[in-house]
């Protein structure tokens, strides 16, 4: 055992040793390697339209020679060979390859392809040609995500692509999403596997989106199962950019943006809300002395974000840089600078190659964000359901000292003042945990600080020709402090604090990965394969501190550390260490013939710590195949430029947050004492929980089968997929009858089914000086929980104390169950409520599914127009089918106040004929049933772009390029949802679709720039 | 070809670090934990997993203020109101108003920690060894509180799923209803062969007074004679309790609830809560394992109604549950119970002759009283931390008067009226109260005597049960006879329970 640490710590130092290389790699950038004086070859390149292209790589066939043509189009290149091969590539543009004399200058045209054939795409352990791919992978180009102001890719990648759920867990800055790739199958983690540059991470927060070179996304099983044990909710490889070889570039984007609450939700107002109570039998007299108060509007604001990312690029024959630095910067719509994020990131990537047969690289990026919060998604404490809760008669603040506060600051509580020194309104009717949400802004002190350092570092031979060997290690490392201290304050008995605190959270994740894998390519005549076999390991650890002091000298940020508490009584601390191993074979062979028939096979076997020992490994095959008819001679439709159909089928599992040892009986003493009678501490001891010895992975197959297809001289491309997910012995908590007395373990719970269809439609013409593109995404889901292998429902989200989703056989994962109601009574008001188990009486084995928070389907669509400098983008995005349950309810605080709609559609003796029920502030009947459920559909207006790219001959000097941009993001919706917005995340899994005074997502008004030097 | 050899060294060095691959990169030890193999083995490893037990029904006591047994075993009497604002814990407001409904998660709370209790003891029943006599002894005390427990359950719920050796393969998870028989036959199983184990409560050390005893286990079993109508049985249990010198009454009756008279002469059970946690707002465990008894404060003079800022009482405010009756306060008044009526409730007047002042008349559950038995006195906190959050007060599970209260009702079933008065009027002579004389009826003179005497401990409800007198007495509050006898048994429970359907369900739920 311990010589195997060495071994580890030796592969510790030899990474370091290779970022000891590495460094000095990118000294040497400045030393400019001497081309030799040989042949020069020079020329133009323009496009169709007769303008010339910049940026377009020229590269001598067969070498590493190149060149990138200049803001005129030009180029020149020096090679000791005569004549050569040029070859002209640019991404959206046909390749084109010229034999080319010495000395003469070449005139080279263009052409724009909506796809260009010979685009790659990135797979796992490599590239592959996108015209022979035989899965299903999306990608995401840099291009598209630039133009968005989101600080995180998975924003970024929202509403782009088929078969993609991105959906923001909080409006608030900083907050992250959950990405659902092809359904919902897993119970614990849904969230697809993460490689940043070959990395695995949890979270891509730190990543500017500028920084992206490309986004791809493994959906089918076939193209995942190389990254096995963790690819069942799919993959998302993010590549970073490089620098290409040739001039150095400088690039700078700024943004600016002011952005503001977009939704026209509306509460009751003060005689709206005082009928109703009325109505509703309250046992106190609503008395209206005129206040009117709109929370809603009181708690939101303009806030403004900014961002800047500024790069350094370029590179000779043998060593490319990269070099980046950003700043995001965005106050909250709620809160302002109390949800404030900002985020500086810097990003250095190398490869050079320094022997023929040796290549060296390293891409690092490093990124410190600070996050202020305050309390969200939670029914009993949060400012946005204050809001909604809050009566309308409370004032934001008194001028004056009403007696009511004075009454309070006699009996020594510390009632908040605003800005002006008046007193914030104390709830006059609402009760309980429900206060100004004003005030209840200025009692957070809360700031995340994370510094995250994510890296790979790699080193390649080739020993022979087609054999690579690759040895790569990457290192995520992640300190997060979650710093919080609170104040004095008093709104109710129930919310309320009597003595300054301070808290401490700390967190330390960290995750190295070691790789190294071979791939073989040949080509024998027709014959084409390559094969790929290798070989990880990787470690996790993530050790968890907590402090707890208290009180404080003083109040306010600079007194807010535990060494200067002035008691050391209320000392708390805790600790926790988790940590995990596993290691992994993998292998992949692929072959083609005359491009035409495709094979891919592969198969991934992972052993985890964290599986009891007799199920500790699994094996994870898939294969797939495709067939390019396009190149068949018989293929003879001149209007169809490209068509391969393709099917795979693979295999992928997941680990599920596994906590390991489900296997072993363990007696746990965390927390069990018992204070004796003489008021000293016994301590005691407990089972943790039932043992699972037959714990398996949780695998998810899945059959795609498509086609690609490209029309009009590849103007047109449709794709279309259909795939059939099974994931089969998922892991759930278990559960059981509560008889039994102890916990639960982890258990294969049952199988969750996903099907649908994906369609991706893009139509392009950039031939013409109006050039116009249009792509379009549709994607359909159908999930269902096909089996359960324990006996009862496995509950999830809980809602003011009972369980709302439901895990259950024959039903989608987490659907919500409730009371199913038939109308409103017209006579009495109440809602008819339907004895689903027709026992002749209501009683709560009548809750059914009431709704199912999965959309039917979801679609994007991006219109792009460009006229000379001029360009234009639309984007939108949709989601359709889906249900929203409105959970900020409180029946326990029965004078919160409620939406308009419920009083406008409400039964009275007088309008019996009611969609909503009489006035009523507590029946599980309505608050607990599908009167709750609101369809969750909606159309959004994600980005509305104008831009202009001012002319070159405007520069003088150095400039290439400088675009001017306004937009409009998020600010547009169509929704018939009543609630602040429909796009309804949380941070809990199990807790989606129900909206408990989420945060809701600014719209944003931004100005931009980018210049390149 | 003098590089080949460099490639092949970095091959070879790769191919080193391969074999690193081993079985013993895959075996990660558990953190903060320890394998079962060999525990219970010893005294101490026993008197832990014994700790854990308490530490269990603790947290069932007092829950992070969302699950009291003891609170909810008090909600459907006649004494107690729910309380606090209108709707607040409406878990706790439908239990009052007998609204509750099977899927009451308070109720589910109370039922899967009785369970866990059980399933502790069980543990401890099966595995612990039993060489020395500590070990013994903590046996029994596990079999004690398992039957406890038991007792608790039958009587709340009626007949429940009888769990007495932990499954270990999911097959044997789902076990039916017994019979209510069936229950309390092992109630009577697991305390009759406990009591010769069990020290007596002078046994115990200062420190581990809080333990079952041998005059603690007989109570109870006498206890659940008596409700089971096995009165000769009753007499016996209750007999040697009063016989054997251990217990007595605290000369005065306020102090009975009083930090000074934990684990005092009166006592037989307590759970057990402390103030020296010193918890504030932020540490304090919301979500339960709280070491404070924070049901004191849920349920302490709401602010809303009663101002103390200026009383001479020496009271703090609460959160306002648990608000006496009118009719409690009038049964008080109307028997000039003077001595037990101040220590029980206070009636508006009272208070304001304390220089306290009532803010409002009218108020949710309010009807003229303030509870002063278990109110959140300031003494009983802590003087360092928030008041609020540090009470110490202990629950009295098992007192010395309700086991003469009981004596006297198993004596006056068992056709002994003269024993029976004699140890009622024990608990009227501490009350400053007259003797019952012979010739009274003296099965209405046990039934007053346990209102007053008990108001608030839980006990009133289940009294009017068995007796038979629930409907008569309750029917106005909305107690609904062939139905709220019992509690539900937990949705959760029916619904996870293979040997358990909708059908099995208490009548009328």
């Amino acid at each position: 055992m311990k010589t195997r640490f060495y071994k580890i710590v030796k592969v510790g130092a030899f990474t370091k040793r290779l970022l000891f290389l590495t460094g000095l790699f990118v000294l040497s950038l400045s030393i400019t390697l001497t081309a030799q004086q040989m042949h020069q070859y020079s020329g133009v390149v323009k496009g169709a339209d007769g303008q010339p292209l910049p940026g377009v790589n020229v590269i001598e066939k067969g070498t590493g020679n190149g060149t990138t043509t200049d803001m005129n189009g030009s180029f020149t290149l020096r090679s000791e060979n005569a004549p050569v091969v040029l070859k002209f590539t640019m991404v959206g543009f046909s390749e084109v390859e010229m034999t080319v004399q010495p000395g003469s200058s070449v005139q080279v045209e263009m052409k724009e392809s909506a796809v260009a054939l010979n685009q790659v795409v990135v797979v796992g352990y490599g590239v592959q040609k996108k015209s022979l791919v035989t899965g299903s992978i999306s990608q995401v180009s840099a291009s598209d995500i630039k133009a968005t102001p989101a600080s995180r890719v998975d924003q970024a990648i929202q509403g782009m692509t088929s078969g993609v759920t991105v959906l923001p867990t909080s409006g608030s800055p900083g907050a992250g999403t959950q990405i659902r790739i092809r359904g919902v199958n897993s119970n614990g983690n849904s969230n697809p596997l993460f490689i940043v540059d070959g990395m695995k991470t949890g979270d891509i927060n730190n990543i500017d989106p500028s920084d992206i070179k490309s986004v791809e996304i493994l959906k089918d099983a076939a193209s995942a199962a190389i990254y096995g044990t963790e690819g069942s909710n799919g993959v998302i490889l993010i590549t970073t950019k490089s620098g290409k070889a040739g001039k150095g570039v400088i690039s700078y984007d700024f943004q600016y943006g002011i952005q503001n609450s977009r939704s026209d939700m509306k509460l009751m107002t003060a005689s709206e809300y005082g009928q109703w109570q009325q109505e509703a039998g309250a046992n106190i007299p609503i008395v209206q002395d005129g206040t009117n108060t709109d929370w809603l509007s009181e708690i939101f604001q303009t806030a403004p974000m900014q961002k800047h990312h500024l790069s350094f690029s370029g590179g000779t024959k043998k060593t490319s840089y990269y070099l980046s630095t950003s700043y995001f910067d965005q106050d909250g719509i709620v809160g302002g600078p109390k949800a404030n994020y900002n985020r500086l990131t810097s990003r250095f990537n190398v490869s050079s190659k320094i022997k023929k047969w040796l290549e060296v690289g390293t891409n690092m990026s490093y990124s410190h964000s600070n996050q202020r919060y305050i309390a969200q998604d939670n029914e009993y404490r949060s400012v946005v359901n204050s809001a909604l809760g809050m009566d309308p008669l409370t004032p934001v603040a008194y001028s004056g000292t009403l007696s009511n506060v004075q009454d309070l600051i006699d009996q020594g509580y510390t009632i908040l003042q605003d800005a002006n020194g008046n007193y914030y309104g104390l709830a006059k009717y609402v009760t309980g945990e429900i206060v100004n949400p004003v005030a209840f802004l200025q009692t957070f002190h809360n700031k995340i600080k994370q510094d995250k350092l994510l890296g790979t570092s790699y080193v390649s031979l080739k020993p022979v020709k087609g054999l690579t060997i690759t040895s790569r290690i990457g290192y995520n490392l992640t300190f997060q402090s979650n710093h919080a201290w609170h104040p004095v304050y008093y709104f109710s008995a129930e919310n309320q604090n009597s003595m300054t605190t301070i808290d401490d959270n700390l967190n330390k994740w960290s995750r190295w990965l070691w790789e190294n894998f071979a791939s073989y390519k040949r080509t024998i005549g027709k014959h084409h394969f390559s094969v790929l076999l290798g070989y990880s390991a990787e470690e996790s650890e993530s050790p968890w501190y907590y402090l707890h002091s208290g009180p404080m000298i003083a109040e306010g940020d600079q007194y807010a550390y535990h060494t200067y508490a002035t008691s050391r009584d209320f000392d708390k601390v805790g600790g926790t260490y988790s940590r995990q191993t596993m290691n992994s074979i993998f292998s992949r062979v692929t072959y083609s013939f005359m491009d035409k028939y495709l094979v891919e096979a592969s198969v991934r076997r992972d052993a985890a710590s964290v599986f009891p020992e007799n199920n500790k490994s699994a094996v994870f095959p898939s294969v797939s195949v495709g067939w390019v008819l396009s190149n068949e001679d018989f293929f003879d439709f001149t209007k169809v430029s490209y068509f391969k159909i393709r099917g795979s089928w693979g295999e992928n599992g997941s680990k599920a947050n596994l906590p390991g040892n489900e296997d072993k009986e363990f007696w746990v003493f965390s927390g069990i004492r018992y204070p004796d009678a003489t008021d000293n501490f016994q301590s005691g001891a407990r089972i943790d929980k039932l043992i699972n010895p037959d714990l398996r992975w949780e695998r998810t197959q899945m059959l795609d089968l498509g086609f690609d297809s490209r029309f009009f001289g590849d103007k047109l491309s449709i794709s279309m997929d259909y795939y059939n997910k099974t994931t089969k012995d998922l892991i759930v908590q278990g559960t059981g009858p509560l008889s039994v007395g102890n916990n639960y373990p982890n258990i294969n719970g049952g199988d969750v089914s996903n099907k649908g269809f994906e369609f991706d439609v893009g139509y392009r013409n950039y031939n013409h000086a109006f050039k116009y593109g249009i792509h379009a995404n549709f994607s359909t889901v159908k999930n269902e929980v096909t089996h359960l292998a324990v006996n009862a429902p496995v509950p999830g989200a809980n809602v003011r104390g009972y369980n709302l989703t439901w895990f259950k056989e024959g039903y989608p994962i987490w659907y919500f169950k409730g009371y199913k109601t038939n109308g409103i009574d017209p006579a009495t008001g109440d809602p008819n409520i339907v004895d689903v188990d027709g026992d002749g009486a209501i009683t709560p084995a009548d809750q059914t599914m009431i709704g199912n928070p999965f959309p039917d389907f979801t679609y994007g669509a991006t219109v792009n127009l460009a006229y000379k400098g001029l360009d234009f983008r639309l984007f939108l995005q949709g989601v359709s089918g889906n249900d929203i349950f409105m959970g900020w309810f409180r029946t326990d605080r029965p004078y919160s106040n409620k939406p308009e709609f419920m009083f406008t559609d409400r039964w009275t003796s007088s309008h019996t004929d009611a969609t909503m029920p009489a006035a009523n502030n507590t029946s599980d009947y309505i608050y607990r049933s599908d009167l709750m459920v609101k369809d969750g559909s909606y159309m959004r207006i994600k980005q509305i772009q104008v831009g202009y790219t001012m002319p070159e001959k405007w520069f003088k000097n150095d400039i290439q390029a400088l675009r001017l941009f306004v937009s409009l993001d998020d600010y547009f919706t169509f929704t018939k949802y009543p609630g602040l917005d429909p796009e309804v995340g949380s941070y809990n899994p199990s807790s989606q679709g129900v909206d408990r005074g989420l945060y809701p997502i600014s719209g944003k008004v931004l100005f931009g720039l980018s210049v390149k030097f | 070809m003098k590089y080949l050899n460099s490639k092949i060294l970095m091959i070879g060095i790769l191919l080193v670090f391969l074999s690193s691959c081993s079985k013993d990169f895959l075996d990660v030890k558990p953190v903060g934990r320890l394998t079962s193999d060999n525990y219970l083995k010893t005294n101490e490893q026993v008197k832990s997993a014994l700790i854990g037990v308490y530490a269990t029904i603790q947290y069932n006591y007092s829950n992070g203020a969302w699950a009291s047994v003891y609170f909810m075993k008090n909600l459907p009497g006649d004494d107690c109101l729910c309380g606090s604002s209108e709707g607040d814990q409406p878990e706790y407001q439908r239990i009052d108003d007998f609204t509750m409904t099977a899927d009451n998660k308070k109720i589910e709370s109370i039922w899967s920690n009785f369970y866990k209790t059980i399933s502790q003891c069980n543990t401890i029943i099966n595995q612990a060894a039993t060489d020395t006599p500590e070990e013994k002894g903590m046996v029994a005390e596990a079999k004690a509180l398992r039957g406890m427990t038991y007792f608790d359950l039958v009587t709340i719920f009626g007949g429940v799923p009888l769990m007495t050796v932990n499954p270990g393969d999911p097959s044997e998870y789902s076990k039916p209803r017994a019979t209510e028989d069936e229950i309390y036959a092992q109630v009577f199983k697991d305390f009759t062969e406990a009591i010769p184990d069990l020290p007596l409560k002078s046994q115990y050390s200062a420190a581990d007074k809080f333990r079952m005893s041998k005059g603690a286990a007989q109570a109870f079993l006498g206890k659940a004679y008596v409700y089971h109508k096995d009165y000769d049985k009753a007499v016996t249990q209750l007999e040697a309790v009063i016989n054997s010198g251990e217990y007595a009454l605290e000369p005065k009756f306020a102090d009975v609830w009083t930090k000074k008279s934990e684990f005092g002469q009166e006592s037989l059970f307590e759970v057990s809560y402390t103030a020296v946690e010193s918890y504030d707002w932020g540490t304090f465990p919301w979500g339960g394992g709280n070491q404070s008894n924070i049901e004191c404060q849920l349920e302490g003079p709401r602010s809303d109604i009663f101002d103390l800022s200026n009383s001479t009482l020496n009271v703090v405010n609460g959160w306002g549950f648990n608000n006496p009756s009118a009719k409690i306060g009038h049964a008080f008044e109307a028997a000039h119970d003077s001595v037990r009526g101040a220590a029980t409730v206070m009636s508006a007047a009272d208070f304001e002759a304390t220089g306290g002042v009532i803010k409002v008349t009218t108020f949710h559950d309010y009807e003229g009283y303030m509870r002063m038995k278990y109110v959140t006195r300031a003494s009983e906190s802590s003087t360092a931390g928030v008041r609020e959050l540090n009470y110490t007060t202990n629950w009295r599970l098992m007192r010395y008067a309700d086991v003469l209260l009981l004596a006297a009702e198993a004596y006056h079933f068992s056709g002994n009226d003269t024993q029976a008065l004699v140890e009622l009027n024990k608990v009227r002579a501490r009350a400053k109260l007259a003797s019952v004389v012979a010739g009274a009826d003296v099965f209405a003179a046990i039934v007053h005597e346990r209102e007053l005497e008990l108001a608030f401990e839980a006990s009133r409800f289940w009294d009017l049960v068995r007796w038979n007198m629930a409907a008569d007495t309750l029917s106005d509050i909305g107690f609904v006879a062939g139905k709220n006898e019992h509690f539900p048994i937990p949705q959760n429970e029916i619904i996870a329970n293979d040997s358990i359907s909708q059908s099995d369900q208490n009548p009328g739920y």
